[in-house]
């Protein structure tokens, strides 16, 4: 027999070097040992420690930053009570990007999201909810891991997430939440910390939390701040925003932290009054000065909307405080990129693989920025590594679909010598991987026409705009297809939507304003 | 010169949109590189110096056919690791419930 650790310890141990699995299964031996009931003994503290320890490694397991989060569903969109106005003033919404035409790039530049926004740098779980303005579009636009949108809030990812760790633990569940006598518990303070981290990160029941957090907050006689922000973040979770609110500003009162500005904020942000939250990120940014958190919510609001120049001159800033910021250093990069500077924004992808992101995205951005910088050696390479890095198919689609472009320009500077095939072959791939690809379909079009296949063509470019109705691109070029071939009606219909999509293309308005002539002619 | 080339051609890829002007920039070229190249001998010491030329006779005529555009290239957008780590949970979750039903599956097979 060697040395056998004092159990507690080796699970405290565990714990600390984030190997939850084997805490927690220690820990449940060590239950099983003392008798265990629903709740510790008070008489024998191991077990106490034990159950404690066991309930923070699980919360730990499936603990994301509550600040990050956010999922809207399609009811929270589509029934939104808490907006303030529904037409709101331009400037003062999130609703409505393309009001705001401070050093907002053209989409003829930069390619928009189906929210019409131009794309960003950083993915976040907020980014890509955007606010669609129809219900079809609600439903159409992918969340960030392509899945569905849920219905609800509450039908959401984490539900799902609750019932597989349901399944995965044969005895049932740790805590039974529902015999849980939750006065007793608010009587205890330290107990409750992590009772309350546990019903909300592991089981998500927010009611329960709720309660639980209301009680203890009494118990404090209201003088925690912390059970304050706890009350907030359930009361955001439930969608009542300004109860939630409340909470917030009073543990304020209390003690200024960090995180309960950005809780504060992500309440504003969404009551759609991001220039409440810009206010309330500046009077954070008074307490705490070069906070980065803070400066990069400011960035973030900026970006969203559209105002992109602030927003870059609040990254930069970002970047002063902090310069290993992945965020600021991705979303200054692609705003390089797309303000033709790929050597800059090169530079800036560059210092991100030096710092270790090694993936599939990066990779394919550098490609990018290289055979626009002119560093053809390494453009092939980089997007070889992308694709083979690829996670899924939808990555593999992207990557093939950039590399199609790079072949069309070869294709195009070759003139006479170079044929398209191979950018052919490139889109192909890419709708082989992602059957739903509008940016594929449009630029397959493209070469078709080239190569006098109208029909195909058409049908390739009706695809793309069924697809994709908030690009501009397949409007348009199904607009000067149908006036070339002498359907005008059509080309009218298609080029209205080209206008609607992109307003200030002046190439639309001179087919729209040629279409009319011919239509007064007749 | 080949860089006058590359940059010129480059130029004119910007403006795919009316090919004739092409045509007649690529013939002014010509004309322009073959005079600097008469008027110097020495071919030693030859210095392209360009100077912008405007034709004052003859025609130059651009038409502007529109053409069709293609969609930009796509920098793809890195993502959090909040959001990575909610991928990779939502993956487990989805992994342990396929194989919990099939499990179920196979033992309602032995079953019956």
């Amino acid at each position: 027999m060697g040395w056998e650790m004092e159990p507690l310890l080796l699970a405290w141990s565990y714990f600390r070097r984030r190997k939850f699995q084997l805490c927690v299964d220690l820990c449940t031996q060590m239950l099983e040992k003392s008798p265990y009931d629903q709740e510790p003994d008070p008489e024998l503290p191991i077990s106490q420690a034990a159950w404690i320890l066991k309930a923070r490694a699980l919360t730990e397991m499936v603990y994301v930053d509550e600040i990050d989060v956010d999922q809207e569903g399609i009811a929270e969109m589509m029934l939104d009570e808490n907006a303030i106005a529904q037409v709101p003033r331009p400037g003062t919404s999130l609703k409505l990007p393309g009001t705001n035409q401070m050093g907002g790039p053209s989409p003829a530049v930069r390619p928009i999201t189906q929210a019409g926004r131009p794309i960003t740098g950083f993915l976040r779980p907020s980014t890509q909810g955007g606010r669609p303005g129809t219900m079809e579009q609600a439903i159409r636009t992918p969340r960030t891991a392509y899945t569905a949108r849920p219905i609800t809030n509450s039908s959401g990812r984490f539900v799902r997430l609750g019932t597989a760790s349901m399944l995965t633990s044969p005895d049932g569940p740790f805590i039974n939440l529902s015999r849980l006598n939750l006065t007793k518990y608010a009587q205890k303070p330290k107990l409750a910390k992590a009772l309350f981290e546990y019903i909300f990160h592991h089981e998500n029941d927010v009611k329960t939390a709720l309660d639980l957090a209301a009680l203890s907050t009494e118990y404090s006689q209201y003088k925690d701040w912390w059970w304050k922000v706890q009350i907030g973040k359930c009361y955001y979770r439930l969608g009542m925003y300004r109860d939630a609110e409340k909470q917030f500003k009073s543990a304020l009162k209390q003690q200024e932290m960090v995180d309960t500005f950005l809780y504060l904020a992500k309440v504003y942000i969404s009551l759609d009054q991001p220039v409440t939250a810009l206010n309330l990120f500046k009077q954070g940014l008074d307490k705490f000065p070069g906070e980065v958190t803070l400066l990069c919510g400011i960035a973030r609001i900026y970006e969203e909307m559209n105002n992109i120049s602030s927003a870059a001159e609040y990254y930069k800033e970002v970047l002063k405080q902090d310069n290993t910021h992945i965020e600021a250093i991705a979303c200054i990069g692609s705003n390089h990129f797309y303000s033709d500077q790929p050597e800059i924004a090169l530079r800036f992808y560059r210092r991100l693989l030096q710092m270790g992101v090694y993936n599939c995205q990066l990779f394919n951005n550098l490609g990018l920025c290289c055979f626009y910088a002119q560093q053809y050696d390494m453009t092939l390479t980089s997007f070889e590594r992308a694709l083979s890095l690829a996670e899924n198919e939808e990555e593999a689609a992207d990557v093939w679909y950039n590399l199609g472009h790079v072949a069309v320009i070869c294709a195009f500077l070759l003139q006479g010598i170079g044929d398209t095939n191979l950018a052919h072959q490139c889109f192909r791939l890419a709708l082989v991987h992602n059957n739903h690809h509008a940016e594929a379909y449009n630029n397959l079009a493209v070469l078709e026409m080239r190569k006098g296949h109208v029909e195909q063509a058409r049908a390739l470019l009706q695809t793309a705009s069924s697809l994709a109705p908030h690009m501009y691109e397949p409007h348009f070029n199904f607009a000067t297809i149908s006036d070339k071939i002498g359907d005008l009606q059509r080309s009218y219909v298609a080029a209205q939507k080209s206008a609607a999509a992109f307003p200030d293309h002046v190439d639309t308005q001179l087919l729209i304003k040629q279409l009319k002539q011919h239509f007064a002619m007749l | 010169m080949l860089m006058f080339f590359a940059s010129l051609l480059c130029s004119c890829l910007n403006r795919m949109a009316c090919t004739r002007f092409i045509c007649l920039s690529f013939y002014t070229a010509h004309d322009i590189l073959g005079k600097t190249v008469s008027n110097n001998s020495d071919m030693a010491e030859v210095k392209f110096v360009f100077r912008e030329v405007l034709p004052k006779q003859g025609q130059l005529s651009v038409e502007d056919i529109t053409t069709m555009v293609l969609c930009k290239p796509k920098l793809l957008p890195l993502k959090s690791l909040t959001l990575e780590k909610l991928e990779k949970m939502q993956q487990a979750a989805n992994d342990t419930i396929r194989q919990q039903e099939m499990a179920e599956k196979e033992q309602q097979q032995i079953t019956h």
